[in-house]
């Protein structure tokens, strides 16, 4: 497979009024599977588009292998797309809709059968080959979109929410053929969705965004462990990381963070940072339930989320709330009052909405 | 009886008494046409209220004079000619400016596909008498290929709002996987479009085949010398000419209308499904 390293230069977009890019830069190497998330509205599809050459930036550039591609139409950028709604073309057979690209570009029928019974043998979609997109499940179709693009054999591709139609259970059977694929394969994948599960599971890349802007790129574990700022650290994580506004105080040479209602020692962690505002991160995973941590906190068990495989707590932590992660053998009751200890190196510190 | 039978009881005898009368009003000039067209000139002046058709003196003569004695041919000929013509123009330009105005921005693409339709608060009749004086000064009256102009300009309107608003249907996904897979604008428009507009398309041939089939006042004005005639004026002319004869003037009329019957019956099995099933996520 010829594949490509994509890079993007300040890539603006305005839309009447609405900016939806405000100069965005992004480099994507060779074969890697980057994953552009954010929320709906967040310039992630935006984006796509303009790499696809469906929509032009108002500023910036868009390189293939370091060769600028701005000028090119979409036909001549060689790169495929995958649409979340499909959009194959329904007046075609399988076989048709998959070689539909090769024939635009002059391919010899010959090599066009090769590449098209190969593609649909990778797929599983050989028996299908006849049918035309209507006598399709969602599945079926899918596969077949994944297969368009693949047979072009392009530098790069291009997958815009391919799952978000999949209904749940066969979503995660997707996403998991979808990574095994691209190890296959190996060409360079741009992905855009809004489910961290699937960003994080299927990502060498994570690209997270928000209102056009980047707000960290990564490797999943980095945008998870380490994320660089408060919008980051809320978007990626179920349940969500808890968040309290407060001050850092330095005494005795100790830090320890005064929440609304708590005081939470964090003693050990190395902070360039005096006395002032910050905002402190816990996800729910990264707090103890018991005796025996660092830290010990108080809190109120309110009410309990069992979801099988483990249990959510969801607390009173001094006038704020709190989510716990416990094992499915939890056995709490409302009003309990649980302690609570928390090691300081697993804490998020944000200072003016920064990671610190 | 319960109301309900009561109401059921009315509305079925109200949808026969309906059905009847429209079948009757439709169809009766027309199978009164049909028959007269197979009578002789002696049968319609003997019996003129007879309603029924003696298989055994079926007469086609009347048919072979308004072919061959009274330039019908000729007649059929120039309308073929202006008809499709029409069709094929107006559909074809209907096809990218309908696209145009849907899928590309350009400036004034707004008024422009809004104003299209403005032609149509002009009747016919006002416009017919200044392009009667404009076309006379020009040197351009009597001429079959002005009359494929009117008539674009008559149908044209009508043809892209319709296959505007069936391209507004199509989802630009699709097209933009046919510009991302290879194809110019044109050639999406080719493959992907045009495949898929099929009952649209077929619909605005239709319509505009029947207008230009048969419009009759702007052939009228335009149009003087005999050999140049379509259809509907060919008709009219013989219904004027002297030694009127009833059954010559039924075939006449049936000439005209046959066409449209078939090509009705031809593109109405196309009209009815649409091919977009299956593109999408469904």
């Amino acid at each position: 497979m010829n594949m490509a390293s994509l890079t993007l230069k300040a890539i603006s977009k305005r839309f009447g009024k609405i900016v939806a890019l405000y100069g965005v830069d992004l480099h994507v190497e060779d074969g890697q599977f980057c994953v552009l998330l954010g929320p709906s509205g967040c310039g992630k599809s935006t984006l796509l588009n303009i790499i696809a050459g469906l929509i032009l930036q108002d500023e910036g550039s868009v390189l293939l292998d370091g060769q600028s591609v701005d000028r090119l139409a979409p036909r001549d950028r060689d790169v495929a797309m995958v649409f979340q709604s499909y959009a194959l073309y329904p007046h075609m057979k399988v076989a048709q809709n998959l070689g539909f690209g090769l024939r635009m570009r002059g391919v010899p029928k010959q090599t066009i059968r090769e590449r098209v019974l190969e593609a649909a043998r990778l797929l599983g979609i050989e028996d299908l080959l006849d049918r035309k997109p209507g006598e399709l499940s969602g599945g079926q179709r899918q596969r077949v979109a994944m297969g368009r693009a693949m047979v072009r054999r392009p530098r790069v591709f291009l997958l815009d929410e391919p799952l978000s139609n999949l209904d749940a259970r066969l979503r995660a059977g997707v996403r998991l053929e979808l990574k095994q694929l691209h190890r296959q394969i190996k060409s360079t994948i741009i992905y855009v969705t809004h489910d961290q599960v699937e960003a994080m599971t299927l990502g060498d890349q994570v690209v997270v965004m928000r209102h056009g802007k980047i707000h960290q790129i990564g490797r999943p574990e980095t945008i998870y462990e380490r994320p660089a700022d408060i919008f980051v650290a809320t978007f990626i994580g179920s349940p969500e990381m808890n968040l309290y506004r407060g001050r850092l105080l330095r005494k005795d040479d100790r830090l320890h963070f005064q929440g609304p209602g708590f005081s939470l020692d964090l003693r050990g962690l190395q902070i360039n940072l005096e006395e002032s505002e910050v905002e402190v991160g816990i996800r729910p995973e990264d707090i103890g339930i018991g005796q025996g941590g660092t830290t010990i906190l108080q809190a109120k068990v309110e009410m309990i989320s069992n979801v099988g495989s483990e249990k959510y707590i969801h607390a009173h932590l001094g006038q704020g709330t709190l989510t716990v992660r416990a094992p499915k053998e939890a056995a709490f009751q409302p009003g309990q009052i649980i302690p609570l200890t928390i090691d300081p190196h697993r804490v998020h510190i944000f200072h003016e909405g920064r990671r610190i | 009886m319960s109301r309900e039978y009561f109401e059921q009881t009315i509305i079925r005898i109200l949808r026969v008494v309906g059905l009847i009368f429209f079948i009757t009003i439709v169809a009766f000039p027309f199978y009164w046409m049909i028959v007269s067209s197979f009578k002789s000139l002696e049968e319609i002046l003997l019996r003129p209220a007879n309603l029924g058709l003696d298989i055994r003196k079926i007469d086609f003569h009347a048919y072979y004079s308004v072919l061959f004695e009274h330039g019908f041919l000729q007649y059929i000929s120039n309308s073929v000619y202006v008809s499709i013509l029409t069709v094929v123009l107006s559909v074809t330009l209907a096809t990218v400016g309908g696209y145009a105005v849907t899928r590309l921005r350009f400036r004034g693409r707004e008024i422009m596909s809004y104003s299209i339709l403005l032609i149509y608060m002009f009747p016919a009749i006002v416009l017919v008498i200044p392009l009667y004086v404009m076309f006379s000064r020009m040197g351009l009256r009597d001429s079959i290929n002005l009359l494929i102009l009117v008539y674009l300009a008559q149908t044209l309107p009508v043809a892209l709002y319709m296959l505007k608003s069936y391209f507004q249907t199509l989802p630009p996904e699709m097209e933009h996987a046919g510009l991302i897979d290879g194809c110019s604008r044109l050639g999406v428009i080719w493959r992907i479009v045009i495949p898929l507009s099929a009952p649209a398309l077929a619909s605005v041939a239709l319509y505009t085949f029947m207008i230009a089939w048969n419009e009759f006042l702007f052939a009228f004005m335009f149009l003087d010398t005999p050999e140049k005639f379509t259809l509907s004026r060919g008709v009219v002319q013989l219904a004027q000419s002297v030694h009127l004869s009833k059954q010559l003037v039924m075939a006449a009329s049936v000439t005209v209308t046959i066409p449209i019957l078939v090509l009705f019956l031809f593109f109405e099995r196309r009209l009815v499904k649409g091919l977009t099933a299956g593109a999408m996520k469904g």
